[in-house]
């Protein structure tokens, strides 16, 4: 992607990114991409590619080392991460790392409180994360006795709670059984209807090809692709050297020599043995 | 604060300081400390000062000092402000007091940023300290650096939830921290937890006198640095009495 190439709807922009951590070691290197609104972006790679240092960037927690990161036209340089976590909101990895509030409800409020938002607006939008991922049960409970899972959801319930435009879900199918990963799926694809971005960084590929968005590969602190899912994950020497295993049913498709576009859902493979 | 904090993390070195056996390398820091101690010269606290870092500079160590003793650096001004303040007659011990103490935990980090968790495991067992006693000091050490990383991912996580430390005033700032120590010690209890679960079923504690794989033997190297060492320490403390005699 040329970097004079700005679009108008460009949501997030990498422009010649390099990030050294503070011991030396070179975390990313000559990044540079585009997302748009309601674009859903996946970003793959194995551990220790970047993928998390990238991720940081997009709401001000690290700054690039050199080139520039803008969130809706603006440098991240110039905002705290306070100001840009309004726009940009990042479920981690860890739950334990995030969860300290007294009881489940108090825990969503926290963010929401940060942003100064009303005390109405509040009630409704905790309301709401209770209901939409299933913790009304434990609302008055503590967080850390819920399950894994159960705090997985809830990290992902109370940043869903401020109404961020960006999402980034940073392994949000770990510890998830086939149920909330199906239910996960469903709330990435009404966000994406809402004119949302969501950006996932996971390992899970048979995961995100159902949902078939844009891939950003990384390895050894660089992007090695970026396409769409059957052009990323469909190309086996691409996928080879970031240690990715490829879907099933893209390895299906390609042993069967099939013509692309690969099918995403196991529907779109009986359609296609049967067309045969 | 990750630059300050990556100064804890413990970098295996290659130096030849480094390969000296920890016991000499125990008595170096030893000297420098009980020296630091005795002295009531600024001349002579600042002549160990400078014996440290010209040995940190030989260990190839200078930036993880540097890092490990900005908040001593601090402190110690501190300590020389206070002095001052309460004893604005005596100038001198109040300079004295701040050398001493910077010359003292330098020393002390010195040692412990050229030694492994496994040499001061080694150390310590050489010295016959119960072995319970070197796995819980053992363990301590080996997990600062990995709670500190632990403290700045949290951090990162509460920021992205709009929380901001810098903001407001003292008592807002003291309780913008407890979104950082609540998960902090819910982390450290789980994984002393975990570890625990995970040395009992590695057969921990089924025998009062485990075996070492390594054992440590002073090479012809370590003796001469260690006489050398001795020799210096006999003459800065004959200096250091003299001082204060005369």
């Amino acid at each position: 992607m040329e970097s004079s190439n700005i679009s108008l709807n460009s949501v997030i922009r990498f422009n010649k990114v390099d990030y050294s951590h503070p011991t030396g070691t070179i975390a990313l290197r000559d990044i540079n991409f585009e997302i748009v609104q309601s674009e859903l972006v996946a970003i793959l790679g194995a551990n220790g590619a970047g993928k998390s240092t990238l991720v940081r960037h997009i709401n001000g927690l690290l700054k690039p080392t050199r080139g520039t990161v803008t969130v809706f036209g603006q440098d991240t340089k110039t905002a705290t991460p306070a100001e840009l976590s309004r726009k940009v909101g990042i479920v981690f990895q860890n739950p334990n790392n995030q969860l300290f509030a007294q009881t489940v409800s108090r825990e969503i409020e926290f963010a929401l409180k940060n942003f100064g938002l009303s005390d109405d607006f509040v009630k409704r939008r905790i309301k709401w994360a209770l209901d939409t991922f299933l913790l009304t049960e434990y609302a008055d409970r503590s967080p850390a006795e819920l399950s894994g899972g159960e705090k997985k959801r809830l990290c992902i319930a109370l940043v869903l709670a401020w109404d961020p435009s960006v999402v980034i879900l940073d392994e949000p199918t770990v510890g998830q059984d086939s149920e909330q990963k199906d239910k996960l799926t469903q709330i990435i694809k009404d966000l994406i209807s809402q004119s949302k971005n969501v950006i996932l960084v996971t390992h899970d590929v048979e995961f995100i090809w159902p949902l078939q968005p844009r891939i950003i590969l990384m390895s050894n602190a660089s992007v090695v692709a970026d396409g769409s899912a059957q052009q990323v994950l469909g190309n086996p020497g691409v996928v080879e050297t970031s240690s990715i295993i490829i879907p099933q049913l893209a390895d299906f498709a390609i042993r069967s020599e099939w013509s692309k576009p690969y099918p995403a859902t196991p529907e779109e493979v009986e359609k296609r043995i049967r067309s045969v | 604060m990750q630059w300050i904090a990556s100064g804890f993390l413990f970098v295996r070195g290659n130096s030849a300081y480094h390969r000296l056996d920890p016991r000499v390398r125990l008595a170096i820091s030893l000297s420098i400390f009980t020296l630091s101690l005795i002295s009531e010269s600024i001349f002579f606290l600042s002549v160990l000062v400078l014996t440290t870092v010209g040995i940190v500079a030989f260990a190839k160590i200078i930036r993880r000092f540097a890092k490990s003793m900005i908040f001593t650096a601090l402190v110690s001004l501190l300590a020389f402000a206070l002095n001052y303040y309460f004893n604005p007659a005596s100038p001198h011990q109040a300079v004295v007091f701040g050398i001493r103490l910077f010359a003292v935990i330098s020393s002390t980090s010195l040692f412990f940023l050229t030694a492994t968790p496994d040499e001061l495991e080694q150390v310590m067992r050489w010295f016959r300290f119960p072995p319970d006693f070197i796995m819980i000091f053992v363990i301590a050490i080996r997990f600062v650096p990995v709670l500190m990383m632990d403290a700045l991912q949290i951090m990162d996580a509460q920021r992205a939830r709009g929380l901001e430390f810098d903001k407001g005033n003292i008592v807002k700032r003291f309780r913008n921290t407890i979104p950082v120590l609540v998960p902090l010690i819910a982390v450290a209890l789980n994984r002393s937890l975990d570890l625990a679960e995970a040395m009992d079923s590695r057969a921990y504690g089924a025998t009062k006198k485990p075996t070492s794989l390594y054992k440590l033997s002073l090479k012809r190297g370590d003796v001469i640095v260690l006489f050398m060492t001795g020799l210096g320490f006999a003459i800065g403390l004959s200096v250091s009495l003299l001082v204060t005699i005369f």
